[in-house]
């Protein structure tokens, strides 16, 4: 199938691939920085919701910053080894990064279990309606990165498409700058 | 290659570092003290992203606009708080309130009622039977979830009242007890206004008080028919 001119010009310094991520993350700045900054001054409106995250889990939260941070790690690994024309190499890493992203969630939905088990759901007050809110949404694009990393595994591993390794990899460390973010607001700020 | 190529810096020990932030950023905390939470919490938070931003997304190699293109969309973020904060952070005005806001806060207690997470807790663990509860325990129950809008006096001048339509009910009035006895009270507490055809403002209070602080709430609000009015055996609620 022939390609569109759009996927090999890059008539604005950069490929119009990457182009295209980085308007998608700008896109993700105002949908996550929305929910992050309303949650923010209602927290600082409620101070009764100290109360609230103070049964938050603080260490499954800090397991899963540093599952992330690893996977971060691994995905950038996967675009070196992309750029050094290594597809085998660059798949091998992305698959990794992808399992990063189950443990992730894995761990997430113990969380949670637990969580809903003891009482704390989305509808026991604005809190706990942000918690779940904001790490849902965050889950969703860990989930949406992983199977889209396997996807370009797939072709990486036959040499085809590394371009998209670097691609994904920007997505993906945004999703853990996401993270980083709501670490602290969600399970550390008690 | 194209244009954009870069060159690759160690990222196993960007990493290191990362995961270094990271423990500080949890023990920071423990330390109990304020300052050294918000420091070791967002201060580090910014300067993990820094770095992923840096040295994993390369934006210091793209185009100057891309970051450009990303502060403008953080920036929108600053003005989308200056904008509505004020608002939304205080909870009332000159000539409004935020009723659910408050009434949030009063449900949270600040310390004067049992919070959220005693509730749950209180759901997981069997609830005790004929548990012994204080003649003020009804007053202190009244004023978590009553005094927000029917006043610490039950005089209808909480300070949610004025936001409301229809007006609380003020206990204080003895056209008020013409027409209601314990029974009618206790229902309304338990099952909410529109059980008795009233405003569905009058939230349902029955998932949240044992037998034994109701009965002590419905204490509480019947101390404040003073005169000792009765209802007519046919009189209905106004």
């Amino acid at each position: 199938m022939q390609k569109p001119i759009a996927t090999t010009r890059s008539a604005t310094g950069i490929p119009t691939g990457k182009l295209a991520i980085w308007w998608v993350l700008a896109s993700e700045i105002v949908i996550f920085g929305g929910l992050l900054v309303s949650y923010i001054m209602n927290r600082l409106g409620h101070g009764e919701w100290g109360d609230y995250a103070a049964h938050t889990n603080t260490m499954a939260g800090a397991v899963n910053t540093f599952v992330l941070l690893t996977s971060s790690l691994s995905a950038v690994l996967a675009h070196k080894a992309a750029d050094q024309k290594d597809g085998v190499k660059a798949a091998r890493l992305l698959r990794l990064t992808a399992l990063g992203a189950a443990v992730f969630l894995v761990i997430k939905s113990f969380e949670w279990t637990h969580e809903i088990r003891a009482g704390y759901t989305i509808t026991k007050n604005g809190f706990w309606a942000f918690y779940y809110t904001a790490a849902g949404l965050h889950g969703l694009h860990v989930l949406a990165g992983a199977v889209i990393m396997l996807i370009i595994a797939a072709d990486a591993a036959k040499n085809r498409e590394l371009q998209r390794v670097e691609l994904i990899g920007l997505y993906w460390h945004f999703v853990d700058v996401v993270w980083i973010f709501l670490f602290p607001l969600l399970y550390i700020a008690k | 290659m194209s244009a954009d190529t870069h060159s690759h810096p160690s990222y196993v020990k960007i990493w290191g570092i990362l995961v270094a932030l990271l423990v500080v950023s949890v023990c920071g905390p423990m330390l109990g003290i304020k300052v050294v939470t918000l420091i070791t919490a967002f201060g580090i938070a910014v300067v993990k992203a820094y770095l992923v931003t840096k040295h994993f997304m390369h934006i210091d190699v793209q185009p100057r606009y891309v970051a450009y293109l990303l502060l403008s969309m953080v920036a929108f973020m600053v003005v989308l708080f200056a904008g509505v904060a004020p608002d939304v952070m205080r909870h009332d005005g000159l000539r409004w309130t935020n009723v659910a806001a408050k009434a949030e806060v009063a449900r949270g207690g600040h310390g004067e009622a049992p919070p959220a997470h005693a509730a749950a807790a209180k759901a997981e663990a069997p609830k005790p039977q004929a548990q012994p509860v204080s003649p003020s325990e009804g007053a202190a129950t009244f004023q978590t979830l009553c005094s927000p809008c029917h006043g610490p006096n039950g005089d209808a001048q909480g300070p949610v009242a004025a936001a409301l339509n229809p007006k609380p009910a003020n206990f204080t009035a003895p056209e008020f007890w013409a027409t209601r006895d314990r029974a009618h009270i206790e229902k309304v507490i338990r099952d909410g206004g529109p059980s008795v055809g009233k405003s569905p403002l009058m939230a349902a209070f029955g998932g949240q008080l044992d037998p034994a602080a109701l009965t002590k709430l419905v204490d509480h609000v019947m101390h404040f028919n003073k005169a000792g009015v009765a209802p007519a055996p046919s009189a209905q609620p106004r």
